[in-house]
């Protein structure tokens, strides 16, 4: 049976809920997300504003077949592998989860990593008050979030992770949580994480997969329409950093939001490569007093790509902190959207909040679009926020050439070091290397011959004679 | 033939001629001084030597070792022995210091230095100037203040063993202390290998680093040149003196 992704019906969910043996509480939320899901309709880029940078119908194909089942099994080369340390894995390939390992010494310890469809009867108190608890408003999942992308999810999602880790437990080595795309289709996968007080964890969500974007994969298209939930406990500490590492034809479609309570941290890194349209939208309600949050990205985009961030930081709590910061190059026929909103509501009294996004261009033709907003209902604040586009920087770059250094070799020491200010706030393993490697490749793909570099009247000012 | 050896250059910027003709020879193991008030052509001398892309060479020749440099890109200029000390040094923010001058060095050595080697080395040249080792770790020349990064210039020069180095206004904006430590850094890099091109509107840091010739700029032309006593004459005299003879 292959159900389009428009046509979400009962039947369908309910073959899905027997098939995974789901109990029916759970059942109960998708039914209930489905009937949200038939009184909505598509985003319309026309009159959404969140969606008016990104054309919905052109960039997402919701024809596409929904993907139940898991198509080439064998483990990508992702972050989490590469690692030289014991590190709990769970792997979803197209509509299945295929694996969930965790060391024996976490399990001891109470770590969960595992599948959330099972979750949902082992864990059943924990799984149903969070899962759905940052996408719709009550308990029987009615109301909540507008945008039918996330009412699918609710009601449909395919394959799910369920990430808890309890009070008190500090992990030493990172979750892993690979989403692969091996068969074209529209994917559904769904991750919950929970931390209890005084917790830590780091989890590495990464996508792979999607076949080659040129040559004999080129009709190939997969929609991936992705919910991630993080609940950070009080004095919880909790890094999620997300790469998208698409190699093909990708979609892809990305909720990721998180609930900090008292004294929590999240850290978040975005970390955009691949695919050909990704819609990301990393969300923070800082629900708890002193709560704090630092949604990072960096993005590189290049010939036919479409990387649109809509970090969304919701100050509920007093004295709370948030500090964005994304950095981007792009080359080629690329764009860039950036739409990062600050809300700091009425009781949010001595919010701390900074908003920054750079961009790079680095060759004719690409574009950057950059809004930071910031609403504020709320007096006794400290609120900044900040948006540059630029080009290389012709002082800069005579100053290496300057020195002896072959202005290829130049100008990726300064991509480099625009990017290491977003990189060094996050020293996590691998993470760092594997971004800059990335970036190393896109850079080797460039052509630096067209890159353009500030206009020579911007080049020394007050030095001329 | 003199190892730097200009003749009738002349160059723009922005369409405007700034050098109108100047000729000048510069052997290794010697210093010149060239001297000139603010809007001479000093510093556009310097450029062109090193590169800029905003100075165009429109006429005459920049011969260094035999070759006529003036077609050469900034960084072929910089390995062939070429230095720049720049009056505003640039920030290059998320640029370290070490990355940066272990890329120098080796583009300039034309072979990957070990990395002990190179951290012995510039840890050598780092105490001979007094520059903390803290810098290793800073991006390139941000939040330095004036003194660090005239240091941090001279630091490069020592890392990079040029054969001519040209030092435009190494002395503006140091107090008498910092302006002893770069002229000594300076003074102690000189030798049979090294000419030096000293760009200066004051004396004062030619009472550190002794110059064989000095030179007067004016109006993009060197107007007057002679020994070490020219400096002094222009201590006493100022440039107006000359100014009046010359455009007479």
């Amino acid at each position: 049976m292959t159900t389009p992704f428009d046509d979400l019906s009962e039947d369908f969910l309910a073959a899905r809920s027997d098939a995974a043996g789901e109990p029916s509480w759970l059942r109960d939320r998708r039914a209930a997300a489905l009937k949200r899901f038939l009184d909505q309709a598509w985003p319309d880029s026309r009159n959404d504003e969140y969606w008016r940078s990104t054309p919905f119908a052109k960039r997402f194909d919701v024809g596409l077949p929904i993907v139940t089942e898991a198509g080439d099994t064998a483990t990508p080369a992702g972050l989490t592998t590469s690692l030289d340390v014991a590190t709990a894995l769970a792997r979803i390939v197209d509509g299945e989860l295929v694996e969930a390992t965790v060391p024996a010494a976490l399990v001891e310890r109470g770590v969960v990593v595992m599948d959330l469809s099972a979750a949902a009867e082992t864990h059943a108190d924990l799984v149903r008050t969070h899962l759905g608890s940052l996408t719709t408003s009550d308990d029987e999942g009615t109301g909540g979030d507008e945008d039918r992308t996330i009412t699918a999810s609710d009601a449909a999602w395919t394959a799910g992770v369920f990430v808890y880790v309890p009070d008190d437990v500090e992990l030493d080595a990172p979750v892993g949580i690979q989403v692969h795309a091996t068969s074209p289709g529209t994917h559904l996968p769904r991750v919950l994480i929970v931390t209890g007080r005084h917790s830590r964890a780091v989890v590495y969500l990464e996508h792979s997969g999607g076949g080659i974007a040129d040559g004999e994969d080129a009709d190939r298209k997969t929609l991936v329409d992705e919910v991630v939930e993080v609940v950070v406990g009080e004095s919880s500490a909790v890094d999620l950093v997300s790469l998208q590492e698409w190699s093909g034809h990708v979609a892809h479609l990305s909720l990721q939001k998180a609930a900090v309570h008292r004294g929590g941290t999240y850290r978040h890194l975005a970390v955009n490569i691949g695919g050909t349209t990704v819609r990301i939208r990393p969300e923070v309600d800082l629900v708890g007093e002193g709560a704090s949050c630092f949604p990072l990205g960096v993005y590189f985009a290049d010939e036919g790509q479409w990387f649109d961030m809509q970090p969304y930081i919701r100050h509920i709590a007093p004295r709370a902190t948030s500090d964005v910061l994304y950095k981007g190059a792009l080359q080629g026929k690329s764009r860039t959207v950036f739409r990062g909103n600050v809300l700091v509501e009425k009781d949010a009294v001595g919010t701390d909040t900074n908003e920054t996004n750079r961009s790079l261009i680095l060759t004719d033709g690409a574009r950057a679009d950059s809004t930071p907003f910031l609403e504020i209902h709320c007096a006794d604040i400290t609120a900044g926020h900040g948006s540059a586009t630029g080009q290389i920087d012709a002082r800069q770059l005579f100053y290496l050439e300057a020195r002896g250094i072959p202005r290829e070799q130049a100008l990726r020491l300064m991509v480099y070091g625009f990017f290491r200010e977003v990189l060094e706030k996050l020293d996590l393993p691998g993470v760092q290397e594997r971004t800059l490697a990335h970036i190393d490749r896109e850079i080797e793909a460039a052509d630096l011959s067209r890159v353009g570099v500030g206009r020579i009247a911007d080049v020394a000012p007050g030095e001329v004679a | 033939m003199a190892d730097l050896e200009i003749r009738d250059l002349t160059v723009e910027v922005q369409g405007e001629e700034i050098l109108s003709g100047v000729t000048l020879d510069l052997d290794k193991g010697k210093t010149l001084a060239l001297m000139g008030p603010n809007g001479s052509g000093k510093s556009t001398l310097a450029y062109a030597i090193a590169g800029h892309p905003a100075y165009t060479v429109t006429g005459g020749s920049i011969r260094f070792k035999g070759d006529d440099i003036a077609e050469w890109t900034p960084d072929e200029r910089a390995r062939a022995g070429v230095f720049l000390a720049m009056q505003y040094p640039v920030e290059v923010p998320g640029v370290s210091v070490t990355n940066f001058l272990r890329t120098a060095v080796n583009a300039r050595r034309g072979e990957e230095l070990p990395v002990r080697q190179f951290m012995t080395e510039l840890k050598e040249q780092m105490a001979d100037l007094h520059v903390d080792q803290a810098f290793l770790q800073r991006s390139v020349n941000e939040g330095f203040s004036g003194g660090e990064k005239k240091r941090f210039e001279i630091l490069q020069m020592a890392m990079l063993t040029p054969e001519l180095a040209v030092l435009d206004e190494t002395d503006s904006g140091l107090d008498v202390d910092a302006l002893k430590t770069v002229a000594e850094g300076v003074d102690r890099l000189r030798g049979p290998d090294l000419g030096v091109l000293i760009i200066t509107h004051y004396t004062r840091i030619l009472r550190y680093i002794k110059p064989d010739e000095v030179h007067v700029m004016l109006d993009g032309r060197i107007v007057k040149s002679g020994g070490p006593e020219l400096a002094d004459e222009l201590e006493e005299g100022g440039y107006e003196e000359i100014a009046t003879v010359a455009r007479a």
